[in-house]
């Protein structure tokens, strides 16, 4: 079924953008890469009156690198972060979970702002926002604020985004250099969201953990971070047995709801084994890095 | 018995060449126009509402507000329907529910029986109007009990989808004492499996087009497997059949799904009423949501075999969820029940087969049509029965296999090459020396599944196929038939034999298909049977024709008509001397002699037979494989991958390989995804997978390229010997899969699909967590 009929603006700079959500946000929706949006209003789920396409506001694609930490236009589109292009190289951990969204054509197209906006439990950027306190910048007519992102994410497919808003980049603090880092995740066919994925950054002195982040995706409504699990291991070895040890000895503290492609006890299952294996590849690179 | 005409020029020229399809070059260049693509003046669009729950009373249709909003033209219900019943004959069910004439309501009159059955009809000037016009008609339903699972409706006191009993359709085969031989046996294996409800997910939903002709014919050009549904339409709308016609355009995949009628009575209802073209195009969800889908089945086997591997008994009892219409379902049972042992010599075998209707989605005809999901329930016996005795899973297939000369526990014997052995130890082999695993946390694993699937219809049927072929004045060669192209070359593989009869290259041939006011008949795109059919009648008609052409021919050359061949589009004497084919034409034209015939080729017929008395031929032939796969299985999450499959049939001739092997592989990859992944999932009656998000096909990341092995035996009902391979590929993949999982992990999963979490399960992954 073709989408519903809509009203259709293509506003040349952020201002104007800004203004015709201003006026029309309720019945609005701000259209980026459409990877998400347009499924959504083909299937009718979605009917807005006016459609505002972002695509022209070149202003949304700069990436700016501030002294620790990375300023990301939100049309930047997955196939950047993936490629790592310019400074976004900075961040590797971002190249990694990039390029496990879909498939080729859906990375071309899609944005980052879109992903975050979007806020699908299953997604892979934001947890690695989630995972590296990142912050997303709003801003309307009214003005401009920033939200962390562990305010950010409120439900399944909701965000603090008001509807005269838009997301137009992601602060994501970058971790320190000796950090190593890993996406683990699984899913049920080639080029599908993830079950399940599990993004970790370890930071090591010595051999023993620093500081260790885990924030997962398909668990739950949002991206969850294992705050328990990253205590316990804080000064704990690195090695596989202690991270195996770690992640069995607790609970992780997620309540994943079954659906048609796992049950909750399987989705607990998967979320352990990703952990595992995202924190050990993660401490591996950690103690490559350091030497 | 007819005996298939086989063609006495020794030599092939054309058939069994790698020829690029004619049809090829269009479809990439997206220049080919499939249903939805026609359009036409005046045109409307059609839409169709359907029904939001699964069991229910409708007790009020209000449609005055849809009628009378802008731009709609039509709207109908039940009652605007001259004949409101589509039949289905099944004949020869000799079950206890006596013969079957199976019928569907074209709309709901006052019970709806299935979630999204169809309830009215709007066409409209737009597909927005249309789509507006639906939501402003007013169903009031009253929701009754329904019955989910076969079980729950055999039981005594449940509620009954029809007025008669849930039970639809039975058979039973008795072929020697399984219980006493049971009860001898070294080693008995009893298990119970279950394979899924699934779609055939085809890349073209269904689609159409409909209008009345200048001479006052509703015409229906729509994508179908047959077109010789205008008979069913002209039944609905009250006209003689002959006022009806049906043309069927390429079809972007049919699989079965579009064997029973979809939206041809549809388009005919709304193009009558209005007086207009009318078009008709299901979206994905509505294809996935309605449309009748492959039976589930339960299948409970117990087999015994000697010390040796040798089978000697099965008992087996199959019930097949047929969801809320029968549509072909006591015919798919049939073919589960015939061939149930599978292709091994079994000499004690009861099968008692039984269809029940529920208020689940429908399920009627789909690529291996009941024959396929027994591959499950016996390959998987017949390796657990190995591995009980250690012995080698090629071995005792090997030493089980069915021969030419053998008898089927329905008592039909085998009368052409049986390649089972010669199947099983090839894809074995081509699987070559074992690979490591891809990392410490995954395991390796392989398995083997042969099959046998029915080529030709029942023989009960008296299944017949017609074409013509005719030379023109300058030796080009025109061959019309009533075959629908379902994309599997059917039209291409016509001009391959045609141009082999006629001794010309086959881009000298010109294929008329599917069109049932201007091509002769030809029957349905279905049971494997198109090449097996026309490509007969084709070589029928074509041999016939140039025999008729050698002799005015052998006249022109002055030579003994024996010393008359056909090449390179001219008749060439012994002495190669030789005329132009147009040349001789002309001089038929001359002489009076027909430059064009109307061949006509009838398969085996028989009476139906009872299956518990010994029974006789069931079907005319059967094609025969094997699928080896290597499958590796990840220990920690479950996640089983196919790395390797290799298909093998014994396809009797080749007459296009590259056309045979892109059926091989699609059908491989399909039963990958049947095996792996595919599931329709319903709750109490609602679907829950109506889109591709949530409906699971492979994608070409998820399957290794298929190596397909082609066996030429040279044996074979079709034309040049060829067997049927349309369906056979389908079979094997999900039960080799089970096979390596086994082999890899030590664990036997008997429900499908094999999902990550089925395996985790089995493993022990999951208990307590
Ligand atoms: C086949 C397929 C597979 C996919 N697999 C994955 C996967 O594995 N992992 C994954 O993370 N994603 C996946 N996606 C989704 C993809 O990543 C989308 O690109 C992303 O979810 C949305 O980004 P977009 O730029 O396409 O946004 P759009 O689709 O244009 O918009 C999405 C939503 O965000 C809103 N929006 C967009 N930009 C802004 C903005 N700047 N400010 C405010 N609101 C905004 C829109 O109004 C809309 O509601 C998949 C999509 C497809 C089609």
């Amino acid at each position: 079924m073709p989408a519903a009929p809509f009203d259709y603006e293509a506003p040349a700079t952020l201002a104007e953008a800004l203004d015709l959500l201003g006026e029309r946000g309720p019945e609005a929706r701000p259209l980026a890469g459409g990877q998400s949006l347009v499924p959504l209003l083909t299937l009718r789920l979605a009917r807005p009156r006016l459609v505002v396409d972002l695509d022209r506001l070149h202003e949304l694609r700069a990436v700016r690198r501030t002294p620790d930490a990375l300023e990301i236009g939100a049309l930047v589109r997955h196939r950047a972060l993936e490629r790592g292009e310019g400074p976004l190289a900075l961040c590797p951990l971002l190249q990694e979970a990039a390029a496990l969204i879909g498939n080729t054509r859906v990375r071309t197209l899609g944005t980052l702002g879109g992903s975050v906006a979007h806020a699908d439990p299953a997604a892979e950027l934001p947890a690695v926002l989630r995972a590296l306190d990142g912050a997303v910048v709003l801003r309307s007519t009214r003005g401009e604020r920033v939200v962390g992102a562990g305010d950010f994410f409120v439900g399944m497919l909701t965000t603090a985004l008001a509807p005269d808003e838009l997301l137009t980049a992601v602060r994501l603090p970058l971790p320190s250099p000796g950090a190593g880092f890993a996406v683990e995740e699984f899913s049920r066919r080639a080029g599908d969201f993830a079950v399940v994925a599990a993004v970790a950054v370890v930071e090591l002195d010595g051999g023993a953990v620093a500081r260790a982040r885990v924030a997962l995706a398909g668990v739950g409504p949002v991206p969850a971070r294992l705050d328990r699990l990253e205590a316990a291991l804080l000064g704990e070895r690195s090695g596989p047995d202690a991270i195996r040890r770690a992640v069995a000895d607790r609970p992780l503290g997620i309540e994943p709801d079954g659906d048609i492609h796992a049950s909750a006890e399987y989705r607990r299952h998967l979320a352990a084994v990703l952990t595992t294996r995202a924190l050990e590849r993660a401490a591996e690179a950690a103690r490559g890095a350091v030497v | 018995m007819a005996e298939s005409p086989t063609a006495t020029q020794e030599r092939l020229r054309v058939v069994g060449r790698r020829l690029p399809r004619h049809d090829a070059r269009d479809k990439v260049l997206a220049r080919t126009l499939y249903a939805a693509d026609w359009q036409m003046p005046g045109m409307l669009e059609g839409a169709v509402l359907r029904s939001s729950y699964p069991a229910a009373r409708i007790t009020r249709i209000d449609t005055s507000r849809a009628a009378a909003y802008p731009g709609v033209a039509a709207v109908l219900t039940a009652r605007d329907v001259p004949h409101n019943i589509l039949w289905t004959d099944v004949p020869g069910q000799t079950s206890i529910v006596g013969p079957l004439r199976a019928r569907v309501q074209v709309l709901a009159d006052d019970r709806v029986r299935y979630q999204g059955e169809a309830i009215a009809l709007v066409a409209a000037e737009t597909r927005e109007i249309a789509a507006r016009a639906l939501e402003l008609i007013d169903v009031a339903y009253e929701v009754r009990p329904g019955v989910f699972t076969t079980e729950e409706a055999l039981r005594p006191e449940a509620p009954r989808v029809h007025e008669e009993s849930n039970l639809l359709a039975t058979w039973r085969v008795r072929c020697g004492d399984a219980d006493e031989a049971l009860a001898r046996a070294h080693v008995v294996v009893e298990q119970t499996y279950r394979c899924g409800l699934i779609d055939h997910a085809y890349l073209e939903p269904e689609a159409g087009v409909a209008w009345i002709d200048a001479d006052g014919v509703v015409v229906v050009r729509a994508s179908t497997q047959v077109i010789e549904h205008f008979r069913d339409v002209a039944d609905v709308l009250g006209l003689p059949h002959n006022k009806v016609r049906v043309i069927g355009p390429y079809v972007g995949g049919g699989f079965g799904g579009k064997e029973d009628v979809t939206v041809e009575v549809f388009l005919g209802l709304l193009a009558y009423r209005t007086g207009r073209p009318v078009r008709m195009v299901w979206s994905r969800q509505e294809s996935l949501l309605a449309r009748p889908k492959r039976h589930p089945f339960t299948l409970r086997y117990r087999t015994g075999a000697a010390r040796d591997g040798t089978l000697v008994a099965h008992r087996i009892e199959l019930t097949a969820d047929a969801g809320a219409y029968a549509y072909l379902s006591a015919l798919v049972l049939l073919y589960a029940t015939v061939t149930a042992a599978g292709p091994y010599r079994v000499p004690h075998v009861a099968v008692d087969a039984r269809a029940v209707y529920t208020n689940n989605p429908p399920t009627s005809a789909m690529r291996g049509f009941g024959a396929m999901q027994m591959v499950l329930g016996y390959e998987s016996q017949i390796d657990q029965i190995a591995r009980r005795l250690g012995l080698d899973p090629v071995e005792v297939r090997r030493r089980n296999a069915l021969g030419r000369g053998d008898r089927l526990p329905v008592g039909q014997e085998l009368d052409t090459h049986v390649a089972v052995a010669e199947a099983a130890e090839r894809a074995w082999a081509a699987l070559g020396p074992p690979r490591p695993p891809s990392s410490p946390r995954h395991r390796v694993g392989r398995g083997l599944a042969c099959n046998l699937q029915p080529y030709g219809r029942l023989v009960w049927l008296r299944d017949w196929a017609s074409a013509w072929v005719g030379l023109e004045a300058d030796g080009s060669v025109a061959v019309r038939t009533g075959v629908p192209d379902v994309g599997g070359g059917q039209a291409s593989s016509l001009c391959q034999i045609a141009a082999e009869a006629l001794g010309v290259e086959p881009d000298r041939v010109t294929v008329h298909i599917a069109d049932s006011a201007l091509t002769p008949l030809a029957g349905t795109t279905t049971a494997t049977r198109q090449l097996y059919m026309s490509g007969n009648a084709v070589l029928v008609a074509a041999t016939h024709l140039r025999d008729e052409v050698r002799r005015v021919a052998a006249q022109i050359l002055e030579t003994p008509v024996e010393q008359v061949t056909l090449a390179d589009g001219a008749a060439v004497a012994a002495s190669h001397r030789s005329v132009p084919l147009g040349d001789v034409v002309k001089e038929c034209a001359r002489l009076g002699v027909p430059r064009s015939h109307l061949g006509v080729y009838h398969a085996p017929a028989g009476d139906p037979v009872d299956l518990e008395r010994g029974g006789g031929r069931v079907f005319p032939d059967y094609t025969f494989g094997a699928h080896a796969v290597e499958v590796e299985v990840d220990v920690d999450t479950g996640a089983a991958s196919v790395r390797r499959l290799v298909a093998c049939h014994d396809v009797g001739r080749a007459i296009n390989p590259q056309s045979v092997e892109g059926q091989v592989q699609g059908g491989a990859v399909m039963g990958l995804g049947y095996g792996l992944m595919e599931e329709i999932v319903v709750d109490r009656g609602v679907n829950l997978t109506t889109s591709f998000a949530s409906y699971l096909i492979p994608s070409a990341l998820d399957v290794p390229d298929v190596e397909p092995i082609l066996i030429e035996s040279g044996d074979g009902k079709g034309p040049f010997a060829a067997r049927g391979i349309g369906e056979p590929p389908i079979g094997p993949p999900a039960a080799a899969i089970a096979n390596a999982i086994e082999d890899a992990v030590g664990v036997r999963i008997t429900d499908l699909p094999i999902t990550p979490e089925k395996i985790a399960r089995a493993l022990g992954l999951l208990s307590g967590g």
